[in-house]
């Protein structure tokens, strides 16, 4: 009897798709190979589910986890796969129910057949008959129920009939690298990587760009910030970080313009020089980890403020959440650990007292014509280092 | 680059690693093993070990070789405990980690333990001391040096107190930041602990002294290694290793220690030209001869520490400025230092390969950078 272990893949939003619908799931493929990329494995798309083939059984797991950091897939399932015959589909699912009502007293069930293959004798809701009724004859503790059960057990007939008893829920979201590519403020706190995770998750690829203090910050924060990038390529593929050094800026903000805009007028060069990547990056849009309300810089007026200083879109992901939100997203994809590493830093020195909440445009542009920041902005972008992560 | 952090750890000598070296490769043989090389390593093994003693005017079974001060020093303190099975413990409360948390751990777990006050230069509250001494104190953990002020303890003056205070009980001193910068001397108390790679040998080897006739409790259970008090396979590239290094300060300490002095005692001179500028813990010509702290005043230490770092010369802070975690700094809270003062703490720790040039050259680039930093405060 064959019996291959197989991961039946099923796509989110991507069945929503007409004519362009390959093209997501070329680039929904791609986002598995390369997340499996250290195993050998087939990766088969067949009448909207994808299969993978060729897994260890012991790498199984280990498969599902990366799986699960997949954007553009709604679920995965681990199938068993028989030949077309059905003496062979019946004691190949009464094995796999026996091992699964092992630990059980009693369970509920129900059969979900699907036949693609119409040249198979029976029909989708015979299948789910058939199968029903061989079941409750055969162990006493099942019974029936459409509803609700305790599980169910998928049975789809196409070249092969694959059977699976589970489902484990994925990322969801459209595959990387189907929405053009973003800008991401990455700062080293908690909020910037989920926004990050936000637009990979709608199929963005993410360039990032990261300013540092020297002295101000030390080459830790730096690690930090990398390390927080590599943790987001695990979803969104390799990732462009840009690392800006940003002192110069900064004390020229603090000496030439009043204290209490230091902080909107340092966010604007910070958009002005990430507006300057997106262009030489081919990215349309940037993204920050802003929510509204949560500091000085981030009331309404100060997102205004900040925004009039670039032509460009700025998304953020994040504007609606709480902060224990943002959190539990963080917690969820992995990088909440490494942002609350208490590295250093003391930029605390060019933070105002009394910072400006509700900043106006007109003075914040008349501000800035104190110094030449266009001048310092292009300085600081050629004085930047460049890292491909993930 | 000038390099002042010595008591963070030594740059390990050409002879050290080459001696370290030779162990790992031609003479790689277990010291337990019985045919002849593996004897002769052994032999030398032994033959470092009489030279550590003799330095310390020891006995040379009265040295464990361990893999370092902190296991040193939690071996010190379990290792007498757990003899007694219990009693009180002193602890100074400006101990390195290794002592200070071991005491705390104990604490949490019911122990009763004294930390003992220190004066405002930085070396035990001895009037403190003595009245927290009593008959049923098992131990008493004082360091030799502090290893962020360089204060200094007298351990015979503490030595004489205990016994005639406490006289059960058992004197552990950190010698980690001592030893080989106080000329050698049979150590003033039961036990010392020693850490190789703060003299210029490798990494991950030390010793404990510990007095004839100390009631101990050995730390690792095995192959009954270190007269079964600490088993496992013989490190004999460290020991060997520790011990070229050591036979440089055999042959040059006096030198070495006035050539540490005089450095300190220069970058101190030109520091104190710094506006604002004062220093925590001793006097520079008291106090150990290679740790100097200093605070200028309205810097941070961490922002003074990474701008000297571009001129490749490096120090480490005494305060950990953090925006997500305000850590204070025990030592010098300790000694009524605070707020800025203990914000703007630097240390510097020299070595007997530092020269006055890079102390001269050290005390410019300061100059520069306080001045420039002190531009930028908070308004």
């Amino acid at each position: 009897m064959l019996m291959e272990d197989v991961l039946l893949i099923r796509y989110s939003e991507i069945h929503l798709k007409g004519l362009n619908r390959p093209f997501f799931e070329r680039k929904l493929i791609e986002g598995i190979k390369r997340a499996l990329n250290n195993h050998k494995v087939y990766v088969i798309r067949e009448q909207g589910r994808i299969y993978v083939k060729g897994l260890r059984q012991c790498e199984t797991d280990e498969a599902i986890d990366k799986l699960k950091r997949v954007f553009g897939i709604h679920s995965v399932s681990r199938a068993k796969v028989f030949k077309k015959d059905w003496d062979t589909i019946c004691a190949g699912v009464t094995g796999m129910v026996e091992r699964l009502l092992n630990e059980r007293d009693c369970a509920t069930f129900k059969v979900a057949a699907r036949r693609s293959d119409k040249q198979f004798p029976l029909n989708s809701d015979q299948i789910n008959r058939k199968l029903g009724e061989l079941l409750l004859s055969r162990f006493s503790k099942l019974k029936v129920d459409v509803h609700d059960p305790d599980f169910i057990i998928g049975v789809e007939v196409r070249d092969e009939v694959y059977v699976y008893t589970g489902e484990t829920g994925c990322s969801g979201g459209m595959p990387t690298g189907t929405a053009g590519r973003v800008v991401l403020l990455i700062s080293g706190g908690i909020d910037s990587p989920a926004a990050g995770f936000m637009l990979a998750k709608r199929g963005a690829e993410l360039s990032a760009v990261h300013f540092y203090s020297f002295p101000y910050t030390s080459e830790r924060a730096k690690d930090k910030v990398i390390e927080l990038t590599r943790l987001l390529s695990l979803y969104a593929g390799t990732i462009k970080l840009h690392l800006v050094p940003f002192t110069e800026i900064q004390t020229a903000v603090y000496e030439k313009c009043p204290s209490k805009e230091t902080t909107v007028l340092m966010r604007r060069q910070m958009m002005k020089i990430a507006e300057m990547i997106a262009h030489e990056d081919g990215a349309k849009a940037l993204v920050t980890g802003e929510s509204l309300g949560q500091v000085a810089s981030q009331t309404l007026e100060s997102l205004a403020a900040t925004d009039d200083a670039v032509k460009i879109p700025v998304f953020r992901p994040l504007i609606g959440f709480d902060k224990d939100d943002i959190m539990d997203l963080a917690r969820k994809i992995g990088t909440y650990e490494t942002s609350i590493l208490p590295y250093e830093d003391c930029c605390t020195v060019f933070v105002p007292r009394h910072p400006v909440t509700r900043p106006s445009v007109d003075s914040v542009r008349a501000s800035e014509s104190a110094a030449d920041f266009e001048d310092l902005n292009v300085h600081a972008l050629a004085e930047r280092e460049i890292l491909n992560i993930g | 680059m000038i390099y002042l952090d010595n008591s963070a750890t030594t740059c390990t000598l050409d002879e050290a690693a080459d001696t370290a070296k030779l162990y790992m490769c031609a003479r790689f043989f277990n010291t337990s093993s019985a045919y002849q090389p593996a004897v002769e390593a052994d032999r030398d093994v032994q033959a470092a070990r009489a030279r550590l003693a003799e330095c310390l005017q020891a006995d040379k079974d009265e040295i464990i070789y361990t893999s370092g001060g902190t296991e040193s020093n939690n071996m010190a303190v379990y290792g007498v405990l757990n003899a007694r099975r219990g009693g009180r413990l002193v602890a100074g409360i400006t101990e390195h980690p290794s002592v200070y948390e071991v005491a705390n751990s104990l604490r949490q777990k019911g122990a009763e333990v004294d930390f003992v006050p220190v004066t405002d230069s930085g070396s035990v509250d001895m009037a403190y001391l003595e009245s927290v001494l009593k008959n049923d104190t098992a131990l008493v953990s004082l360091m030799h040096i502090n290893n962020e002020t360089g204060a200094v303890n007298d351990l015979g003056a503490i030595y004489k107190l205990i016994k005639s205070r406490a006289p059960r009980a058992v004197f552990h001193a950190d010698g980690v930041q001592a030893f080989c910068k106080m000329p050698f001397k049979n150590p003033e108390c039961d036990l010392y602990s020693i850490s190789g790679h703060k003299f210029h040998g490798p990494k991950g080897i030390g010793a404990l002294y510990i007095r004839k006739g100390t009631r101990f409790t050995g730390s690792l259970a095995g192959g009954g290694q270190e007269r079964n008090l600490r088993s496992g396979t013989t490190n004999t590239p460290g020991i060997m290793g520790m011990d070229a290094a050591l036979s440089f300060y055999r042959d040059y300490q006096q030198d070495a220690i006035a050539k540490m002095r005089a450095c300190k005692l220069r970058l101190a001179k030109n520091l104190m030209e710094v506006d604002e500028a004062v220093i925590n813990g001793p006097m520079p010509d008291e106090g150990a001869p290679h740790i100097l702290n200093v605070s200028f005043m309205g810097v941070k230490g961490e922002v003074l520490l990474h701008a000297l770092e571009e001129f490749k010369i490096y120090v480490s802070t005494g305060s950990a400025c953090s925006a997500h975690k305000k850590g204070k700094n025990r030592v010098l809270e300790s000694m009524g230092i605070k707020g800025p003062r203990q914000e703007g703490a630097i240390r510097f720790s020299l070595c007997p390969f530092n020269t006055l040039a890079e102390m001269d050259e050290t005390a410019l680039v300061i100059k520069e950078q306080v001045k420039y930093l002190r531009k930028f405060k908070r308004r």
